[in-house]
């Protein structure tokens, strides 16, 4: 088992996501950085679909009280097994009696921990992760606090492994945010537009501190609707990624915790971005590129190969 | 119907440009029809008031593809069975502390606490999506003497079973919220139950009508 001393400012449990619920309004609730959480099991030998821990600030601390394999993937971070310092997206030993600590998040926000082994979980509607609004999944259906407990089946040691540095994404502002448009993009004037995708320095969007798993709202210049046009939709289905300009003009950028909205979509974030959002963190400068549909797909499988090489060499 | 492309992996039909009745019809058939197709290349439907959205696996499958997969077996559209829309009655408690709202939808339309109920009982109501959050039913249509605006500022937090109206929907809070809606009264019925199956008491299509308690 292992004991949760500190749990940073916020940690919780996740998955693949929750999905094919959308017709009664249960979003995904997934790992918001893809890659880091499917690497962070291939890290540790566990299932493509096993739980990990998706964790924001520095003091995260947690007590092993097994020998198990470890690994934190995301944010990179400044961690510590007792006092050695360890490396990210790399496993590593951690020994029964020993604790590790995360000091200071260097890059990005969010950073993933997970271990050797079967973390002794319910799934609430066939996933692991935490709806933390309606309080279901993960631990309890709440994030997790000192002095919790979570116990292991199938405790492994693993050969240590790691991802080479070439591999693992920049997580540094600017953050350059690839789209493709979105359902409402007609309804912006086409000044505005090109103020939205202009990035000059004083265009540029910033991350504002309204920022949890349902959205992150921007603040820059703000988008002017055109004439005639209705600040909001019949409210639709949304995808995550799906960029929502509300009546103030201020972008959203929606992620996992929503499956319907009622604002206008003027893009969607490329899938080649999309892990990014996990790492935008307030005061952080956001830049736009319009893509063709096209283009976003082929630098999609671009990258759906190199993470292949990853994992494969 | 119309079809978009929306993002990578997502697909919009479009059924209209209005909140009506008939609109909602032909959303649930598609929406029952797209279901009926038993593609693994969908991850999610999301059918709402006009429209079904498909979020679809564009690592196995093209868009192209989805799209002609789909419209082949149109000619099924018209025959495939939907279930009958289930029957709720939800006990409601108005006013006072349940429904902290209630006195600026009386001021708002000019009716009384006792009108107000007595309206927004009579009506037999659609949902017409599910969404907001789990197990959220828009339903309509409310009664136009009902009208009323969204909260500017919306509430940072209504407890669970609060029953609100915005504009021509009503609706109900499964659980503890923040809501721009405002609240006249509150159920003790369990809206979303994660534990048991179909986990939303309320489906796309399904009747709702208030009861004063």
């Amino acid at each position: 088992m292992i004991e949760i001393f500190n749990p940073g400012w916020l940690a919780i449990i996740v998955d693949n996501g929750r999905y094919g619920y959308g017709d009664i309004g249960v979003p995904p609730s997934s790992a918001l950085d893809n890659f880091a959480y499917s690497t962070l099991n291939y890290l540790t030998g566990n299932h493509t679909d096993s739980p990990v821990m998706e964790v924001m600030g520095s003091g995260f601390a947690i007590m092993f009280d097994v020998d198990i394999t470890c690994a934190i993937t995301g944010a990179k971070v400044s961690a510590y097994i007792n006092d050695v310092p360890l490396k990210s997206w790399t496993s590593f030993k951690a020994t029964k009696g020993s604790i590790l600590r995360v000091k200071e998040v260097t890059e990005g926000l969010r950073y993933y921990v997970g271990f050797s082994g079967d973390m002794v979980l319910e799934k609430a509607i066939e996933s692991f992760s935490t709806n933390l609004e309606c309080r279901f999944g993960g631990y309890k259906g709440r994030p997790l606090m000192k002095g919790d407990i979570i116990e292991f089946n199938n405790v492994r040691i693993e050969e240590e492994n790691a991802v080479a540095e070439r591999y693992i994404p920049s997580m540094n502002p600017p953050h350059l945010l690839r789209t493709t448009e979105g359902p409402e993009i007609g309804h912006f004037t086409p000044n505005s537009l090109e103020d939205f995708l202009k990035n000059h320095s004083e265009n540029t969007y910033s991350v504002s501190t309204k920022l949890n798993r349902t959205g992150i709202r921007l603040e820059g210049k703000p988008l002017l609707f055109r004439e005639k046009v209705d600040k909001s939709i019949i409210s639709e289905g949304i995808l995550p990624g799906t960029i929502q300009i509300p009546g103030d003009g201020q972008p959203i950028i929606m992620l996992y915790e929503r499956s319907v909205g009622g604002y206008a979509r003027i893009a969607t974030v490329a899938r080649i971005d999309i892990d990014m959002l996990a790492h935008l963190k307030p005061k952080d400068k956001v830049l736009f590129q319009m893509l063709g549909i096209e283009q976003a797909e082929t630098l999609w499988v671009k990258k759906k190969r190199k993470y292949l090489m990853t994992y494969f060499g | 119907m119309n079809l978009y492309r929306y993002g990578e992996s997502g697909i919009r039909i479009v059924f209209g440009n209005s909140i009506d009745l008939e609109t909602h019809e032909k959303v649930r058939r598609y929406y029952y029809f797209l279901k009926s197709l038993r593609l693994k290349e969908f991850i999610d439907i999301i059918p709402s008031f006009n429209s079904c959205v498909i979020n679809f696996n564009n690592n196995a499958i093209s868009f192209e593809n989805i799209v002609s997969l789909i419209t082949e077996r149109h000619g099924e559209l018209d025959a495939i069975e939907i279930p009958q829309p289930a029957q709720h009655e939800i006990p409601v408690m108005y006013g006072g502390e349940c429904g902290p709202d209630m006195e600026f939808v009386c001021e708002y339309s000019g009716l009384s606490d006792n009108e107000v109920i007595e309206i927004h009982t009579s009506v037999i109501y659609t949902v017409f999506t599910v969404g907001f959050m789990p197990g959220f039913p828009y339903l309509g249509t409310l009664d136009k003497r009902l009208y009323a605006p969204r909260l500017e500022t919306p509430r940072l937090k209504v407890p669970e079973g609060s029953v609100g109206l915005a504009q021509l929907q009503t609706g109900i809070y499964p659980f503890e919220s923040p809501a721009g809606w405002r609240i006249i009264g509150k159920t003790d019925k369990k809206l979303f139950d994660y534990k048991k199956e179909p986990y939303s008491l309320l489906q796309i299509g399904d009747k709702v009508r208030f009861i004063k308690i």
